[in-house]
């Protein structure tokens, strides 16, 4: 799952102008060394790694954008960037994903699926406890799925189960318990571990007193504005956390967020853009730039034209010049994609050819369809760190190959209203999901957000074959082949992974790179310790 | 004039049965009490203008609440959650109720009381605007008496060019040089940004608010300094200034007792009107220091298309301009006899 669902610097155009043009400024006036970037990610992160042994005590103040006035502390519906924060440290799943962007077991002990996929049976780890000092126990994770699948008001995660028989989950004892699906589902473990997922909860939870099993516990929130955790003495994990108290703040915008790390007044800020990382490091704070699996994409409707023909999907990929828009966009930070998601995950096909910059065949492609020099209208929006830019930069390119491409650009809000998902030709943004996830969430016909509305008879078909697959080898092959339709058939323009950039003041330890493309490797504050 | 028609001020009920009506004898108050009424009247219009134009915006709060991870079975049961479905003229109604009641209502984007979450923001704003009105004004009238008394002098050379400079710079220029001059750059000496803890007074951690003052102060002082410098000039320039120096009064005297109180009522009117641009405008002074106020919530609220968080603070807006409109006036019109004779 790599829904992408923070809402990054609120759709505002003067303030978007107000960002740029101070976030200038103070470039201009902060460092002299703006060029030295891609040594100082390398210097920091081995720094990072290298720094001495952690030490217990003291607060860490992050500085956040993405919040909103609709913050929750709700284990089911986070939605922006700070929502993930608090979640990711006061709740814990069964899975969760490590820094390489692989899975691996949390507050599971073992999860065994039966021979045909269609029920999983899952054992809690021992010993862990609950903020407010209850044990953990079978009842309590089954009514933390119950509370995900309530069909009267589902969580986020409640598509990820898609398929369970919620009635039908039985405790087998005390830590142990059965769940049937009424379909084969080989890929629940990698579909689990995400930020959107099962956080176990306790039976009879209650948002307004919210109690995990998470490294932070609650001490105070007012949403929109700020949240303060205090370490959890009886984590499972000891010694971790090492810091007492983490206190998170809402920043509605870049600029003031900068201002307040070079002030001193917050240790870590999240997502910066390119731009700021001169001023940052000119003025002595680090910077970590991560190479994430999430992805930005241009989404074409397949279903509407002039997208139902192929050739003019091809055509819009060919017409991307993607190392030049990831150099603008990112300063050359990040990967450089293939119109194929899941990147880091084990099935993806890194054989499949690179797609190459080509106008001239573009021009051709089009020719042939019947749509040269076609004008099209792209939907844009601030969803995320650099969209608007990139739709810019794509607008120049198209016109080489004779594609005359105009935006549109609206509010955040106006564009995941009623609208979305339905846009001819708009874009997106999603986390980091291993592909088979990923496809669930994205390319299916029954996927919640399928931007391109692709319905392709062989891939549908793959799909269930790869879910009813439990050999991890032959799951892989299934996967290249159904990746070759992306490649080939697919509505999506995937042009670069985009780097994530976060900023810490040099006494805090404990950052490293990751690949799972959420901030601080998924809000991993529980590793980090001040010096 | 028809004097035959009016009897003189201050001859008691000579020549009517009973004397001078209530509003002559009372005329500042008289003026209060039927801008009070209008007022009232101005807010009730204003929340059903901004309830409609809410309504008019794409999508609702379910929409913003849930963004990019709204599913159709999600959406339904938000929004019957949160009484979308049902009839504009109901979902008024319902409001306005418990606004009458006293009852704010609950926030659609999280459930909390509007007027807890949303009060102390108010405070945090109404403490920046009176701080950098109070402080702003002073500093501004007291330039601008100094200015006119020694008019083409070195100081009234400064300060002019000062003051236009000032003026033809946005506000947020100004912002982000005082955070770099004082926080970041050039001295280190405050906060670079003012988030007040939630829960805290403003007042109570007084580092946090000199910048953002200083900001909002050195934004709205031009205006009152020019406005200051004109009057005094013309009222330096007048017959009775022109009296007072034949007879031989000092300098300091005629500046403050005789053309100060003559130049003061159209510096009151500026007064009042940069409160109100203040009010207003500062939304960007609170983006730059990540201030806690009513601008950065309200731009939220709108954005999160939250009815109740943007009619409450609407509606505070409103009320504030139409006090200051009237407190302005009536100080006005206190400052001048004459005006208040020719009612």
């Amino acid at each position: 799952m790599s829904l992408i669902t923070r809402r990054s610097l609120l759709a505002n155009a003067a303030r978007g102008g107000l960002a740029l043009g101070a976030g200038g400024l103070i470039a201009a006036c902060g460092s002299s060394s703006s060029s030295s970037s891609s040594s100082s990610s390398g210097a920091s992160s081995s720094a990072a790694a290298a720094a001495g042994t952690p030490k217990h005590g003291g607060t860490l103040r992050a500085g956040l954008t993405g919040g909103s006035s609709s913050d929750t502390l709700d284990p089911n519906a986070p939605v922006n960037n700070t929502d993930y924060a608090r979640v990711a440290n006061l709740y814990e799943g069964l899975v969760w994903m490590n820094a390489a962007g692989q899975p691996y077991f949390r507050l599971a002990e073992e999860m065994t699926p039966n021979k045909d996929a269609t029920v999983w049976t899952i054992r809690l780890r021992p010993g862990v406890t609950f903020h407010n000092g209850k044990d953990v126990t079978a009842d309590d994770l089954i009514f933390s799925i119950n509370r995900v699948v309530n069909p009267k008001s589902p969580g986020e995660a409640a598509n990820i189960l898609h398929g369970i028989d919620a009635a039908g989950m039985k405790k087998l004892d005390n830590r142990t318990i059965s769940v049937p699906f009424t379909k084969p589902y080989s890929t629940l473990v990698e579909s689990l571990a995400q930020n959107i997922t099962v956080y176990v909860i306790p039976v009879g939870f209650d948002p307004k007193n919210p109690v995990g099993t998470g490294p932070f516990k609650y001490v105070s929130f007012t949403p929109g504005q700020q949240s303060v955790f205090a370490r959890n003495e009886n984590y499972w994990n000891a010694p971790l956390p090492y810091i007492d108290q983490l206190v998170m703040t809402d920043y509605a915008d870049e600029t003031s967020q900068v201002n307040a790390l070079l002030g001193g007044q917050v240790d870590v800020v999240n997502l910066l853009s390119q731009d700021t990382i001169g001023t940052v490091t000119g003025s002595g704070k680090k910077v970590v730039i991560s190479d994430g699996g999430g992805w930005n994409p241009f989404t074409m409707r397949v279903d509407q034209p002039p997208f139902t023909d192929v050739r003019v999907r091809q055509a819009f990929r060919l017409a991307c010049d993607r190392q030049a828009m990831l150099n603008t966009v990112f300063g050359g930070h990040g990967t450089i994609g293939n119109d194929v998601f899941g990147i880091w995950s084990t099935e993806y096909d890194h054989a499949i050819p690179q797609r190459p910059h080509d106008p001239e065949q573009a021009r051709a492609l089009l020719k042939q369809a019947g749509h040269e020099g076609l004008t099209i209208e792209l939907v844009t929006a601030d969803i995320a760190q650099g969209v608007i830019n990139m739709a810019q930069v794509y607008a120049q390119q198209a016109a080489a190959a004779g594609i005359n491409v105009k935006l549109r650009q609206i509010t955040v809000t106006e564009f995941y209203g009623p609208n979305y998902l339905k846009w001819v030709f708009a874009q997106d943004y999603w986390y980091y999901s291993p592909y088979l996830p990923q496809v669930q969430q994205a390319t299916l016909p029954v996927s919640p957000f399928n931007e391109c509305h692709f319905d392709n008879p062989r891939y549908n078909s793959l799909y269930s074959q790869a879910l009813a697959t439990l050999d991890e080898a032959k799951r892989v092959e299934i996967a290249h082949e159904m990746q070759m339709i992306d490649y080939d058939q697919g509505g999506y323009i995937i042009p670069f992974f985009p780097p994530v950039i976060d900023g810490y003041a040099p006494h805090v330890h404990g950052i490293v790179q990751s690949k799972v493309g959420s901030s601080f490797n998924d809000w991993d504050f529980q590793h980090m310790w001040i010096a | 004039m028809s004097a035959a028609a009016q009897p003189p001020l201050g001859v008691s009920g000579a020549t009517r049965r009973r004397g001078l009506p209530w509003r002559r004898r009372h005329p500042i108050a008289h003026m209060a009490i039927v801008r009070l009424a209008l007022g009232v009247v101005t807010l009730f219009a204003v929340s059903v203008l901004i309830f409609l134009a809410t309504q008019a915006l794409p999508g609702n709060a379910a929409y913003a609440v849930l963004g990019h991870s709204a599913t159709p079975q999600r959406l339904h049961a938000l929004e019957a959650q949160l009484h979308l479905n049902e009839s504009l003229v109901a979902q008024y109604g319902h409001w306005i109720g418990g606004v009458l009641r006293g009852d704010f209502g609950t926030s659609l984007a999280n459930g909390e009381s509007v007027s807890a979450l949303i009060g102390p923001r108010i405070v945090n704003s109404a403490v920046l605007v009176f701080l950098a009105g109070i402080i702003g004004s002073l500093l501004a009238t007291a330039m601008g008496l100094i200015a006119a008394a020694r008019r083409d002098g070195w100081f009234d050379h400064v300060s002019s060019v000062g003051a236009l400079t000032v003026t033809a710079m946005p506000e947020f220029v100004v912002g982000i040089a005082v955070v770099i001059i004082f926080a970041i750059n050039v001295f280190h000496l405050f906060p670079a940004v003012s988030v007040i803890p939630p829960g805290t007074s403003p007042l109570s951690n007084v580092s946090l608010l000199v910048l953002p003052v200083l900001t909002l102060s050195v934004v709205i002082a031009p205006y009152i300094f020019r406005m200051m410098r004109a009057a005094m000039i013309e009222a330096l320039e007048s017959d009775y200034v022109e009296m007072a120096e034949l007879k031989g009064l000092s300098r300091r005297r005629i500046l403050l007792v005789h053309a100060l109180p003559n130049a003061l009522p159209p510096v009151i009117q500026v007064i009042g009107l940069n409160l109100l641009y203040l009010a207003g405008g500062i939304v960007v002074v609170e983006y730059i220091f990540n201030y806690p106020g009513l601008g950065a919530a309200l731009v939220a609220a709108v954005s999160d298309r939250d009815i109740p968080t943007i009619q409450f603070l609407v509606l505070m807006l409103a009320a504030f301009y139409v006090a200051v409109n009237i407190v302005t006036d009536m100080l006005a019109l206190w400052a001048s006899p004459r005006r208040r004779a020719a009612r």
